[in-house]
């Protein structure tokens, strides 16, 4: 009896309490995902009690690719999200660390402070900024824009709205206007980077306490000003961790969808929403899984373009 | 090991005894989109009643309009359904009829229930030739003006066309009475397509012929976009238009930031309360305009859009009699007859002398109810409107002439329908 224990106690015994999970993640996950797949090769419809199916082979796909003028459009536009978020977040958010890294009265209250944005849903976070965006005299910042006498008293701007940042800048406005860039896109990218920003920030500083102080003293008796010091040891000792930060952060924002869906519905087509219309709403269940799909294929090229990049000049 | 596995099944067993338990009794679960129609404690008294007299009971769920549509497809999906009832706005008449998510109720009815229900509701939720919904609800677009702005700027009466209308808004502008005249929900949601269809019903058309093909892109609703867009050129329409949902037309209006705007029957109570609204006594209420040359097409001169919602039944539903028993009640003119807020739906109880002291503007909403317009019944709605929403938008952005917009959104329609 003892024997047998001991010998469940190794292989098996791992095997037998992962099987729950491993049962689980079958079912909700590798699942879906294999049915999604499968789906995306056949023009599929509800119908009542079930789907129904019709095979077309890669048909969906190329239809995306070569016929679909939304598509594009709405890849330019996730793309001018996720590069504008990215870049924004990234500058913010390694500063705020270098900030939080040097010792001051009050560091650990405002470490701890500066997470509570991250710790909000993101429904919450989206429908605290429509509040604040709200075009009315209600709105938070239209209200704050008067008290400080930016806005006069009877003008309301309208910040979620479709007009062109720049667009009186000759080459630049059509650039705007083509990737799809409205006022109210940006002032979702503020909203959602003023969450998401912590968490870069946080990574960046678990990175930046490993460093040893002993580079920067050397440095600094070699007379490196601090930029230089910034450069050429801080920087590239972050690498590893700024590459986690781009793989995460672009996967997360190129799958774009709740803050945009709940602010403006299907009004901002990004990949996300494009494709939850697609699917869901006009219930091309086939599309829309063609679709999601070639958003990961999206996400997988840029990720291996970060590898390329950020890893191998390392080794 | 073994005897946990038991203890498992057991709790299998008692799990799946259970639930076909709960399926035998007389039990239905409605699902119901709580928007600015009946309130859901006014639709949880409904069912309580029923509840007391047919001895079914009555399980509501209450979902936000966005979510009805994706709930009601997953339920229908599902061999077993979740729902056994739901609300449905008739623009899936088509959809969910030809993809067979619910029964046809042509058998159920009496020829005296079609009788006692204006055609122009009835229509609303025929497709193929059968009736797929009990009209519940009847909402539709109305006019509402602000008097003393009319007054005012010389006039004495609200404009009975269009074109009466332009002249009341440039006078109005000119007097410098209020900045832009016209508010309307304009942003790129299906509210724009209700608005398009008035207004193309305005200039004496339909978006779509009888066969279900699309002619917008000529004649009514050609001036239909053209008139938005000039409106927006000549600063009579406020450029928040083009954000404004129809809560923030409303808003908009009852702020006295606008003379005239249409809008659903909602308006007229936010209107008339004066906690929110700074036009009490101003804002009136009246039949929507049309153009000077349509003058006499219509029976009563104006034109609308409807916004319906049905009772549905699921087919794939287990309990369809008492699901039936459930639609046949809460439609039925008695209980309308008690819960006035909204439109009656049954010629009846809209004529009722009862009806007309508890609603003082049955009669306008009667005539308005009586001359809507109805959007396109096509089986791939939900990507029609889209489209349309998407070129029209643009047109009114001034990013495509007017003509370019529908020409194109024609086109995409047509290969969406396979035309």
């Amino acid at each position: 009896m003892s024997i047998r224990r001991q010998e469940l106690s190794s292989k098996q015994l791992a095997l037998i309490l992962l099987l729950p999970s491993i049962l689980i993640i079958l079912c909700v996950v590798i699942g879906p995902l294999v049915f999604a797949f499968y789906l995306s090769f056949f023009k599929a419809e509800p119908i009542i009690g079930g789907i129904s199916t019709k095979f077309i082979g890669i048909s969906n796909y190329i239809y995306y690719f070569l016929k679909d003028p939304l598509f594009w459009s709405a890849v330019r536009v996730t793309t001018y999200f996720t590069v504008v978020s990215l870049v924004i977040e990234l500058i913010l958010g390694i500063s705020m660390a270098l900030v939080l890294n040097k010792s001051f009265i009050g560091r650990s209250f405002v470490r701890s402070i500066i997470l509570l944005p991250w710790a909000l849903p993101t429904v919450v976070n989206a429908r605290m900024w429509e509040w604040i965006y709200a075009g009315s005299s209600f709105g938070a910042l239209n209200g704050l824009m008067k008290v400080l006498h930016i806005f006069p008293a009877d003008y309301d701007k309208v910040w979620l709205g479709f007009d062109v940042p720049l667009q009186n800048i000759p080459l630049i406005g059509n650039f705007m206007e083509w990737v799809g860039a409205s006022t109210a896109l940006n002032m979702i990218i503020l909203a959602d980077t003023w969450k998401v920003t912590p968490l870069v920030t946080l990574l960046v500083l678990a990175a930046l306490q490993t460093f040893p102080d002993s580079l920067y003293e050397a440095a600094g008796i070699d007379g490196a000003s601090s930029w230089s010091q910034f450069w050429n040891i801080t920087l590239p000792l972050l690498r590893p961790v700024l590459l986690v930060v781009l793989v995460l952060r672009t996967m997360e924002l190129f799958r774009v969808f709740d803050i945009i869906y709940i602010l403006m519905q299907y009004s901002i087509r990004v990949v996300g929403v494009y494709t939850f219309e697609t699917g869901m709403k006009f219930l091309n269940f086939g599309r829309g899984s063609a679709l999601s799909f070639l958003v990961g294929l999206f996400i997988l090229g840029i990720a291996l373009i970060y590898v390329r990049v950020l890893y191998s000049e390392e080794t | 090991m073994k005897k946990f596995i038991l203890v498992l099944l057991m709790v299998g067993v008692l799990l799946v005894s259970g639930a076909f338990t709960a399926l035998a009794a007389e039990e239905i679960n409605v699902i119901y989109m709580a928007q600015a129609a009946y309130q859901p404690n006014e639709v949880r008294d409904m069912a309580d009643l029923f509840e007391e007299l047919s001895g079914i009971k009555v399980n509501l769920e209450f979902v936000r309009y966005d979510e009805q549509h994706e709930k009601v497809v997953s339920s229908a999906v599902a061999p077993i359904p979740t729902y056994d009832v739901f609300s449905l706005d008739l623009i899936w008449t088509a959809e969910f009829a030809s993809k067979g998510f619910c029964v046809a109720l042509d058998d159920y009815m009496s020829p005296a229930v079609k009788e006692d229900i204006a055609p122009a509701i009835m229509d609303a939720f025929v497709f193929d030739g059968k009736t797929w919904a009990m009209p519940f609800l009847a909402n539709f677009q109305l006019f509402f003006y602000n008097i003393d702005m009319i007054k005012k700027a010389g006039f004495d009466a609200a404009p009975k066309t269009l074109e009466e209308m332009v002249e009341q808004m440039e006078a109005i502008k000119a007097k410098g009475i209020c900045k832009y005249p016209w508010t309307d929900s304009w942003n790129q949601k299906e509210g724009l397509t209700c608005e398009y269809v008035w207004l193309t019903g305005a200039f004496g058309g339909d978006t779509f012929d009888k066969d279900a093909k699309p002619i917008f892109n000529t004649g009514p609703g050609l001036k239909a976009l053209e008139f938005m867009v000039m409106l927006l050129d000549k600063e009579l329409a406020s450029p928040k238009s083009l954000t404004n949902d129809e809560p923030a037309a409303r808003d908009d209006f009852i702020a006295g930031n606008a003379a005239f705007t249409s809008n659903w029957t909602f308006q007229y109570g936010s209107m008339n309360d004066p906690s929110i609204s700074k036009v009490v006594g101003a804002g009136k209420m009246g039949l929507l305009p049309v153009a000077k040359d349509v003058l006499g097409k219509y029976t009563y001169d104006t034109a609308s859009v409807s916004g319906f919602q049905g009772a549905a039944i699921l087919a794939n539903s287990k309990n369809k009699e008492a699901a039936w028993k459930y639609v046949r009640f809460i439609t039925s003119p008695i209980v309308q007859r008690a819960y006035l807020t909204e439109m009656p739906v049954w010629t009846s109880v809209q004529t009722s002398a009862y009806a007309k002291t508890m609603d003082p503007v049955i009669d306008i909403k009667a005539k308005e109810i009586a001359s809507v317009h109805h959007r396109p019944k096509v089986p791939p709605y939900p990507e029609v409107s889209s489209i349309l929403q998407r070129y029209i938008h643009s047109a009114l952005t001034g990013k495509m002439e007017p003509k370019a917009a529908l020409d194109k959104a024609k086109t995409e329609i047509e290969a969406v329908m396979g035309l």
